[in-house]
């Protein structure tokens, strides 16, 4: 029963992490090269925008986790209405986020014309601070609304449990609350880590035009130089995939480390 | 009836304002600085967006590999989140792990990877390409979405339509599918979505025929009010989405 799903994953995604090493290994030719390695590594373009990607996901996915957990405090008694609310932004694709972003943050946007110049430049600002915008923004109801789903009665017993018992509220949050919370925001976590690690119409459409993330770089390559470029894509996109699952894999480990702690 | 608090109403400004603004650019033909409402309203970013040859073959695309997709993906995910539902698997970790990595692995990546195949195979650039290239990153979501809506209870209820009589295509047409309604809408919805969102992929695999994201992208610096009234249409899928998850919210449970 589960054959047909398997066998279309694998052959679907296992056969795109094949060609995407293949393609960066394999020259047009047909004959077997590192040179796609050595010229991105070599590349001091390529470092720039692998620093860039890490800084941009790793700020995003922390001040999204954060301010989730802020909105979900602030929304957990609270009726559907104001959830519903919240949910607003979750099933806005991210191109669309980005395109309201550079009509609001934009020089001349409506921002500037509500509050007079802003203090900061946002879209296209080097430190990547626009891209980190729209994700935080993108991003936060939906770790907010996997955490106030982790929220739900059962927790709500315990903790009037613990009250009972004599606990403080610090320790009720540290004994009861977050060991409930912690794997839905982790889960949730990783996968907005990963996602802005990886996708780049945001930062094609509010990110500076250099340095690029390094999946803007993936895509500039193939423009640049239509033959080579495609191996040097393919090259970078294989470390951003590695560093995905490496994230990944190193939260569900240390997830299990504190499980068993 | 209670009056919605501070929090509520700054979240609502929050998170509607920016969309909204969205809807008054999209009929904005004149909106100077620093006015905060527009000079002159009109169609202007109808003709604009629609005036090449790109649109509507696009919109087309878009609505036709997500629809094309996520019938696909259903019917690939049903006997997966039957089993994964039912907590039939011993060893359910290796599945989990293969249903994860398209979800960390960046788009582009699989829709370069994938264009190494599709150029031996014909299919670059194809409906037929596109639908394959957004299968891979869909699946996934629709087997984890549609597995929480098995277990016991549609077991119990199947086992009482076997009882009374009913023959297994009867038992799915009605048992199975209407006890499953909430869950398979909910799958069938952010199938399609995460389809009609897909960028990354989409360019990859099938630069040739683009879909609407790929064709909006460049309108956000060329020509904003067309940009604005591309993501109207693009928005629209989305606010059926939230529209039908507040239904379920509020629905009896």
């Amino acid at each position: 029963m589960l054959a047909p799903a398997c066998i279309v994953l694998l052959l679907l995604f296992g056969g795109a992490v094949v060609g995407l090493v293949r393609s960066s290994l394999v020259t047009l030719g047909g004959a077997v090269s590192l040179d796609a390695w050595r010229g991105l590594l070599a590349d001091p373009g390529f470092a720039d925008a692998a620093r860039f990607s890490v800084q941009v996901a790793v700020l995003s996915t922390v001040l999204a986790a954060a301010a989730g957990l802020v909105l979900a405090g602030l929304l957990r008694s609270r009726g559907t209405l104001p959830r519903a609310v919240l949910a607003l932004p979750v099933p806005v694709p991210h191109l669309l986020v980005a395109t309201s972003a550079v009509l609001w943050l934009g020089p001349g946007g409506l921002a500037d014309r509500l509050l007079g110049a802003l203090p900061l430049e946002l879209i296209r600002d080097h430190g990547g601070l626009g891209i980190v915008a729209v994700y935080v923004y993108k991003e936060a109801p939906f770790l907010a609304l996997l955490v106030l789903a982790a929220c739900g009665q059962g927790l709500q017993a315990r903790e009037e449990a613990a009250t009972v018992l004599g606990a403080t509220p610090w320790q009720r949050l540290r004994w009861v609350t977050w060991p409930a919370i912690r794997g839905p925001l982790l889960v949730g976590s990783i996968i907005v880590c990963a996602y802005a690690a990886g996708a780049f119409e945001v930062p094609l459409l509010v990110g500076p035009n250099s340095p690029p993330t390094l999946a803007t770089f993936a895509f500039e390559a193939t423009k640049t130089d239509v033959i080579a470029g495609q191996g040097t894509a393919a090259a970078a996109l294989t470390l951003l995939s590695l560093f995905a699952i490496a994230i990944a894999a190193l939260a569900v480990r240390f997830a299990r480390d504190v499980e068993g702690a | 009836m209670r009056r919605p608090s501070a929090v509520v109403v700054a979240t609502g400004v929050l998170f509607a304002a920016p969309l909204a603004a969205l809807v008054v650019r999209a009929f904005a033909d004149v909106w100077r600085a620093p006015a905060l409402l527009p000079q002159r309203w009109g169609g202007r970013g109808f003709e604009a967006a629609f005036a090449g040859d790109d649109a509507i073959p696009a919109l087309v695309a878009s609505l036709g590999t997500g629809a094309a997709t996520t019938t696909l993906a259903l019917v690939i995910a049903w006997p997966a989140a039957r089993v994964l539902g039912e907590r039939r698997l011993h060893h359910p970790a290796p599945v989990f792990m293969l249903l994860a990595m398209p979800l960390l692995v960046p788009p582009y990546a699989v829709g370069l990877g994938l264009t190494e195949w599709f150029l031996r195979l014909g299919v670059t650039g194809t409906a037929a390409g596109l639908v394959l290239a957004h299968l891979a990153v869909v699946l996934p979501y629709t087997v984890l979405l549609l597995l929480s809506g098995f277990g016991p209870e549609i077991r119990g209820l199947e086992e009482m339509g076997r009882a009374a009589g009913l023959s297994g295509a009867e038992r799915l047409r009605w048992v199975t599918v209407p006890a499953l309604r909430p869950t398979l809408a909910t799958a069938a919805l952010v199938s399609f979505l995460v389809s009609w969102s897909q960028y990354g992929t989409s360019l990859a695999v099938a630069p040739e025929q683009p879909t609407l994201p790929v064709v909006l992208l460049p309108f956000v610096g060329a020509d904003p009010q067309a940009a604005a009234t591309l993501s109207l249409l693009f928005l629209a899928p989305a606010v059926l989405a939230l529209l039908a998850a507040v239904r379920a919210m509020k629905a009896p449970a």
